[in-house]
């Protein structure tokens, strides 16, 4: 084989993107099922007989997860409500990751070593651990069934990894621009909002979407912390469709690619973003 | 643990009552197998994939790009996924298999005590491997491309190049990986919960799951409480562990 250099080179090529070919195919082809199976009608579901291209395409099942007359079960609602939730946390999480991760890079005080790590070391307990005590929480400040309540829920979740993460692209900028920004007479705060955050901003990206993506798929505390339907989010209203009686599988599906679609349109477009500032930031 | 002695005497009886249930050794027992296995998937398949990854080919950024979607989907997605696809009647895995006749009758593939555990741990490692891989390809990428180029000059052979170069400067990533994964399957509960609920006949019954139906079904809530504490200790455990021993920042 050593012989010939190119031959094998050649073969090497062809293996690598033979394991990235397949990956890629166990990652992407059972969605992609997903949304062939949302467009066949329910007899051909329930033979199995989902074919691509699909042998009657219907749309049926969208229209059905659109319109009221499920009472409470409105998708539309859903899908306003996980925007609104995630939204709100992802600006929230960036602003408290922001201010937590400036203190950590920038002011070197009795633990802040310790304190940095802490920021990982508390995912060491389990969600259903913590249900109880936030739920509890929120009871006393009447924040049950409010989206104020998931919202707080969900940054306190994703806060410590995106103060982290943040942390290592503060330290990466040089101090002299702060500097210099402060004997132009700004203070901290400015010189956070206007210096550090603008040339973090691969950071401030891949933090903001982190806290979207894990927001938009969190069921449990979603489920019991929200009790009225036309409040839940996306997961939360999803997941009745699965635990009646009988299962309407193509409502049941429709209702997956709609929980899939919105964030995938928001996550693609700044996906390299997101793989840039991850890369760069998450091991420094 | 620190709290006024009022409580002292409740929580003693709650670890008792814990301590002396045969499904909290069951419990610890499942979790362990499940953390165990979904570790061996998920730290093997990841590196395989991230070296792919690193290699330079037409397409690769796009291929980056399109690796993360499973993980960005929501546990319910991937919960109505593998109940659809693994159904005994209108599956397409039974489907394929009865097709290609290499099962006579459908298998019920969650609702079976033989598999229920392996196929969750499967969807599981699915969601997992884009985040595993995303690490290991940013700590592959701190390896400086002229040392391999050198060492390639050298004569170094790819497994050469592997054993020698890549895995020590790899180490502190796969620890790093390491711990996020194994909290993050140790604490495994909305998939769980969404598909088997610790079903069939408790195979699939980790502490995570546990906990939560004994506090939110049962209302057991000081036997969830006990049951949660012993796991956080747990873990913590591993936490110290692992800050003090294996956590390196590389620079």
């Amino acid at each position: 084989m050593t012989r010939f250099p190119m031959i094998r080179k050649t073969l090497g090529r062809c293996l690598i993107i033979g394991i990235v070919l397949l990956f890629l195919f166990i990652a992407l082809f059972p969605l992609f099922w997903i949304f062939i199976g949302s467009l066949h009608p329910t007899a051909d579901l329930l033979q199995a007989r989902v074919t691509f291209p699909p042998a009657h395409i219907t749309l049926d099942h969208y229209q059905t997860l659109f319109h009221a007359q499920y009472g409470v079960k409105l998708f539309v609602r859903y899908i306003k409500n996980s925007l609104m939730v995630g939204l709100s946390v992802a600006c929230l999480t960036i602003a408290i990751a922001g201010l937590g991760a400036y203190g950590l890079s920038r002011y070197r005080f009795w633990g802040s070593e310790t304190m940095s790590r802490i920021m990982l070391f508390v995912y060491v307990f389990p969600q259903s651990l913590i249900l109880v005590p936030i739920y509890v929480l929120l009871a006393h400040f009447r924040l049950i069934d409010s989206h104020f309540g998931l919202i707080i829920t969900h940054t306190a979740l994703v806060a410590p990894f995106c103060t982290w993460l943040l942390r290592s692209f503060f330290e990466a900028i040089p101090r002299e621009l702060e500097e210099a920004a402060a004997v132009e007479g700004a203070n901290w705060l400015q010189i956070l909002i206007h210096v550090l955050l603008p040339l973090a901003s691969p950071g401030v990206v891949t933090a903001g979407i982190y806290a979207l993506v894990v927001s938009w798929g969190e069921y449990m505390f979603a489920v019991n912390l929200l009790m009225s339907g036309a409040k839940w989010t996306v997961p939360a209203g999803l997941a009745t469709y699965m635990t009646e009686q009988a299962i309407e599988w193509g409502q049941l599906l429709a209702g997956t690619v709609l929980t899939a679609v919105p964030i995938l349109i928001i996550f693609l477009p700044f996906a390299k973003y997101f793989l840039r500032g991850f890369l760069e930031g998450a091991l420094k | 643990m620190t709290r006024a002695g009022v409580n002292e005497y409740v929580g003693l009886f709650n670890y008792q009552k814990v301590l002396s249930s045969s499904l909290f050794y069951q419990a610890v027992v499942n979790s362990l197998r499940w953390t165990g296995l979904s570790l061996a998937i998920q730290l093997s398949v990841p590196l395989i994939l991230a070296l792919a990854l690193n290699q330079r080919f037409w397409g690769n950024s796009l291929a980056r790009v399109l690796m993360l979607v499973p993980w960005i989907m929501p546990t319910v997605v991937v919960a109505i996924m593998l109940r659809w696809l693994m159904e005994p009647n209108v599956g397409l895995i039974n489907h394929l298999l009865l097709a290609l006749s290499i099962i006579r009758e459908p298998i019920d593939f969650l609702g079976r005590t033989q598999s229920a555990f392996l196929t969750l741990v499967c969807a599981n490692s699915w969601q997992f491997l884009p985040f595993g891989t995303l690490l290991i390809l940013a700590g592959l990428q701190t390896i400086p491309r002229d040392v391999l180029e050198a060492a390639w000059v050298d004569g170094a052979g790819v497994w050469q190049r592997f054993r020698y170069i890549i895995f020590p400067l790899l180490g502190p990533v796969i620890g790093f990986v390491f711990f996020l994964a194994f909290v993050w399957n140790f604490n495994t509960l909305g998939l769980i919960w969404l598909t088997t609920q610790g079903g069939p006949l408790n195979t699939t019954l980790t502490l995570p799951v546990l906990i939560y139906r004994r506090a939110f079904r049962g209302s057991a809530m000081g036997e969830a409480a006990a049951m949660g504490s012993l796991a956080s200790v747990a873990l913590m455990i591993v936490g110290v562990f692992y800050f003090k021993y294996l956590w390196k920042r590389p620079t």
